[in-house]
């Protein structure tokens, strides 16, 4: 864990759950908050970057809220970025459910769906599926360790130094 | 590969490919993990540089493990 009282001076004590809500919002911000710029920076692009190379790779359908609930879980936990490819998944389901004359994609079977995703060329298959949620989930969860992280340091904001585990072990 | 536009159309990937994909994984793991818990920033490249190598050669000895137990065992 990294060290709960930064340079900059601070009137009021920060609150854990801004630092929360920051943190999950944006990967990175909650640092920001708590006045750890760079770490804040560093954090931001780290996740930023995972994240979206796997989208990238895997395309629209790398965030698939109804056939990989898991995944999909874990990818939400990056906060903006998951959410805009939220956004992005629910306008093709609600665009495939438009072709098939249904009001709802739910309603679609699942051969259904896969045809048509595939008809459209973005049906996300093996191997690449595992790879793309791979990289997307994993900056989700990598962002919960960061909420943690902010949480923590607003709660310890003023009662000193806290050594990460084996810190004086290599200096 | 043909198909593939960014952010829209998935990749072509090989399955012989994908191991490739896992050291870029192993990196944004490490720099996340170590920009927390480094005190000083300026430690965290070294940090970031050891927690990849014990990471790729903890893989490296599972894989090992893996191959050579499918190969004489099974």
């Amino acid at each position: 864990m990294s060290d709960p009282q930064p340079t900059r001076n601070r009137r009021r004590p920060p609150s854990p759950l801004v630092a929360m809500a920051l943190a999950w919002l944006l990967p990175g911000v909650g640092h920001v908050y708590l006045g750890q710029y760079l770490r804040g920076a560093v954090l931001f692009v780290t996740i930023a970057g995972t994240f979206w190379a796997g989208v990238a790779m895997g395309g629209v359908m790398t965030v698939d809220s109804v056939n990989e609930r898991w995944w999909f879980t874990a990818q939400m936990l990056s906060g903006a970025h998951g959410l805009v490819s939220r956004y992005r998944e629910q306008r093709v389901w609600n665009s495939l459910a438009t072709q098939a004359g249904s009001r709802r994609a739910g309603v679609l079977t699942e051969d259904v769906r896969q045809a048509l995703l595939s008809e459209r060329k973005i049906a996300l298959v093996y191997p690449m599926d595992t790879v793309a949620r791979a990289y997307s989930g994993v900056a989700g969860l990598l962002n919960l360790m960061c909420i943690f992280d902010a949480v923590i340091l607003a709660m310890l904001w003023g009662k000193g130094t806290v050594e990460p585990a084996g810190a004086g072990r290599r200096q | 590969m043909s198909d593939w536009t960014i952010f829209v159309n998935p990749m072509t990937l090989r399955l012989d490919n994908i191991l490739w994909l896992l050291p870029p994984l192993c990196l944004s793991v490490a720099i996340v993990y170590k920009t927390i818990r480094t005190p000083r920033l300026a430690r965290v490249p070294m940090e970031v540089f050891l927690l990849l190598v014990y990471m790729s050669g903890g893989l490296l000895a599972l894989g090992i493990v893996l191959w050579a137990i499918q190969e004489f065992w099974l």
